[in-house]
């Protein structure tokens, strides 16, 4: 197949020398410091709740915090990993209990004290702020996943773009709950779980065309 | 964190004519010969190591070797040989794209088999895909939209014709016969007739315009 040879060819000809990737790890630990970074800034510019350290007395809320912080932590090592084409697809269970152990914390909390949203409780200020939280940790964080993970556009895209959404979601969740009062059980299920499902509904459905965008360019074959 | 960096992967195999039109049926033969076994890997991983420093006849020969077991894999999934052929390439393409993404450490079939399988599968989805949008260009096609042009030709027709020749007056009968159906030459039907070519060409002309008359007359009825 003389095709077939050129294309060897072509390509043996145009090979320019790469740098290995890193260990998958290492670049999980990357983002992750980038995104302490992020949300560390944003604490900065928002200030931390009022009533935190009351809240941190609370065993549910630390519970959930935690669970929502390593679900962050595991999704961004498993999208590190099944990234890479040769990696099992079962990492992508590593954040699974974590996810399960935080979504049952929030279910939990609606089940044994249902917080009313009073009349006026709800004020503009305060959901104002919690959008400026959702944009301003999810946007740099989604665009790092994007830029570091962009070969994984010919690989896995799908996959990797859901796992990856639902770490950003998970830290942003957990940024949410550390500076927003956020206490109405309506308030907490739309700004967490809302949010969590959809970010991940966003990064499932265009996380292959975004990937698309940023990933390797193919070379046509030289015909 | 490599608990499945020995992983059992799919052993690439080489199966022979796999290259030829008879691929698919050479993948259900029992003509599989082993041939990606641990000392193969450790060669290739060595290659794509020399590959990724920019050592061009390292990834050449590597390229080359590795060629045959991509096609013999994608005949397991393609029929058409010019989608193995493309699938083949599509890896060579993608292994190229995201060669920094192989880590010599570990084994390199798995790599090169999961780009492979994926590159497969995102052909096949391909062409379920365009299968779904697309019709098969038959010969009826090819007619004019209006529907008039896609009757073929009836009975009926040539027994209008027929009919309608049977009912000229006997001179441009005899004319149309020997010159339309039966395709001879002016001089011949002449000489057949006892006609000169003059009267022949007048009987012809009055008759094709008496036969266009009652043609039009008849289908205007139907």
């Amino acid at each position: 197949m003389s095709n077939a040879s050129d294309l060897i060819e072509t390509l043996a000809t145009r090979l320019a020398p790469v740098k290995r990737l890193s260990p998958p790890l290492m670049r999980a630990l990357l983002w992750l410091l980038l995104a302490a970074l992020v949300l560390g800034l944003l604490a900065v510019t928002q200030g931390l709740r009022a009533d935190l350290e009351q809240r941190m007395h609370e065993p549910l809320f630390v519970v959930g915090l935690a669970a929502s912080l390593f679900t962050g932590i595991l999704a961004a090592v498993s999208a590190f990993l099944v990234s890479l084409p040769d990696r099992s697809r079962l990492w992508l269970l590593l954040p699974i209990p974590a996810l399960v152990v935080w979504v049952s914390t929030i279910g939990y909390g609606c089940l044994t004290d249902w917080v009313n949203v009073e009349a006026g409780s709800i004020r503009l200020g305060e959901t104002a702020q919690c959008f400026a939280t959702l944009i301003l940790s999810s946007l740099p964080l989604s665009f790092a996943f994007l830029i570091m993970l962009r070969y994984a556009a010919v690989t896995r895209p799908a996959t990797v773009a859901t796992v990856g959404s639902l770490a950003v979601a998970a830290l942003t969740a957990t940024a949410m709950s550390l500076y927003h009062s956020i206490d109405a059980t309506l308030m907490i299920l739309m700004w967490t779980l809302g949010m969590t499902a959809l970010i991940v509904t966003l990064g499932s459905l265009f996380g292959r065309r975004m990937f698309g965008w940023v990933g390797p360019r193919v070379i046509g074959p030289q015909r | 964190m490599s608990p499945d960096a020995r992983k059992p992967s799919p052993p690439l195999t080489l199966i022979k004519g796999a290259s030829s039109a008879a691929a698919s049926a050479a993948v259900c033969h029992e003509t599989k010969l082993e041939i990606a076994g641990p000392d193969r890997d450790i060669d290739w991983s060595i290659l794509m190591a020399r590959a990724q420093e920019g050592d061009g006849n390292a990834y050449r020969r590597l390229l080359n070797e590795i060629t045959p077991y991509l096609r013999s894999f994608a005949a397991r999934y393609h029929r058409d040989p010019r989608d193995i052929e493309d699938s083949m390439q599509d890896t060579l393409l993608t292994l190229h794209a995201i060669r920094h993404t192989y880590d010599p450490r570990r084994p390199f079939t798995p790599w090169l088999v999961a780009i492979t399988r994926r590159r497969i599968i995102d052909r096949l989805r391909q062409q379920k895909r365009s299968r779904s949008r697309e019709a098969r260009l038959e010969p009826e096609h090819e007619t004019f939209a209006a529907p008039e042009t896609n009757l073929s030709e009836t009975a009926s027709d040539a027994r209008a014709l027929r009919q309608a020749v049977e009912g000229l007056p006997p001179g441009q009968r005899e004319a149309v016969k020997l010159l339309k159906l039966e395709e001879m030459s002016l001089k011949e039907a002449a000489r057949i007739s006892g006609l000169t070519v003059a009267a022949l060409k007048v009987a012809t002309h009055r008759a094709i315009t008496n036969l266009r008359q009652k043609l039009r007359n008849w289908s205007r009825e139907a």
